[in-house]
């Protein structure tokens, strides 16, 4: 898959648990998910559920940890497709 | 055990000790603030306390203590309830490990300096991923290593006033499944004129206390068992609020 498709499908996941929709529509590889587009901190696990569901992968919690960024999250989701 | 780990190891044990010397003298004025600035009282106390001694005693397998969260003093009041203010300020293992806010509890050195003596380790709610992450490794040790901590498994205090059981926190469970075994002593804590959530319970109030030991079970895997973990807890806690709510 190519990352441009995941990072199509990351954005659309997120939509529904970001509350800033400025930083929706300029997202980006570097868009932080929650200092930009304030996802509940709480919430995440339910955003990383999501992105199993969708790619059909497993994430450890320790992965999540080092997500910051949606790059981040990207780049986790197409090591876990390799 | 890898380098941070001593280091974190290390950091308990001097936190622990400062604690053990300073308990005597601010547990009993803060049970004093309690009891008589503030005038609450906790129905049943004696009850509840050897229930949770009982617990203590009745297993050896990992412990973590969740209450519900409407107030800035909850930790404070569910330590009240839970253990004799004399095992608390001299009995150094009966004083709960607690992860406040940093934002609320811990933000000047005055702040920071109480949080230590209180046996706090602050935490930055949806803060930097590895920052929290670090908090947790550091009370999922202490929890393996036979500390007892306060966690409150809501992400914050309840805005509606009551159990939510969406609001369950991911680092509950992440700590609960890294921890076999972990028991969870669920407390629902609510005062009798509580309406909703605020910053402290009304002088004079008296508290309705429910305490009940769970051990959460999944057969899932990755972040869906630790969430899973997490709203086991927290629909203990939406039930225990409802037999509470029955009661009065």
């Amino acid at each position: 898959m190519e990352q441009s498709e995941v990072m199509k499908s990351v954005v659309k996941i997120l939509t529904p648990w970001a509350k800033n929709p400025d930083a929706l529509a300029g997202v980006s590889m570097e868009t932080n998910i929650l200092d930009d587009l304030k996802v509940n901190s709480a919430r995440l696990v339910d955003v990383v559920i999501a992105f199993e569901d969708e790619f059909d992968i497993e994430i450890a919690d320790e992965d999540v940890d080092t997500v910051n960024t949606v790059g981040n999250a990207v780049n986790l989701i197409m090591s876990k497709l390799d | 055990m890898g380098s941070v780990e001593q280091r974190s190891a290390g950091s308990h044990r001097l936190q622990r000790a400062i604690v053990r010397l300073a308990a005597p003298f601010w547990v009993p004025l803060a049970a004093l603030y309690l009891r008589f600035y503030q005038g609450y009282r906790i129905e049943g106390r004696a009850g509840l306390r050897e229930r949770f001694a009982q617990m203590r005693r009745e297993s050896a397998a990992p412990l973590l203590v969740c209450p519900n969260h409407l107030t800035l003093i909850d930790s404070a009041l569910v330590a009240w309830a839970l253990v004799p203010v004399w095992k608390l300020a001299f009995l150094g293992n009966w004083l709960l490990w607690n992860v406040p806010e940093r934002e609320n509890f811990a933000r000047g050195p005055w702040q920071r300096a109480a949080t230590y003596l209180a046996k706090c380790i602050p935490i930055s709610r949806g803060g930097k991923r590895d920052e929290v992450a670090a908090v947790l490794a550091r009370v999922t040790e202490l929890t393996r290593s036979g500390e007892v901590a306060l966690l409150f498994p809501e992400a914050g205090r309840s805005r509606s006033g009551r159990v939510e059981i969406e609001s369950a926190a991911w680092g509950v469970g992440r700590i609960i499944a890294s921890v076999p075994g972990c028991r969870v002593v669920c407390v629902y804590l609510r005062g009798q004129g509580q309406k909703s959530w605020s910053d402290l319970p009304m002088r004079g109030e008296r508290f309705d206390v429910a305490v009940e030991c769970i051990e959460p079970k999944s057969d899932q895997r990755g972040a869906r068992r630790s969430r899973e973990f997490a709203r086991q807890v927290v629909t203990q806690l939406k039930e225990m609020e409802d037999r509470v709510q029955v009661g009065r």
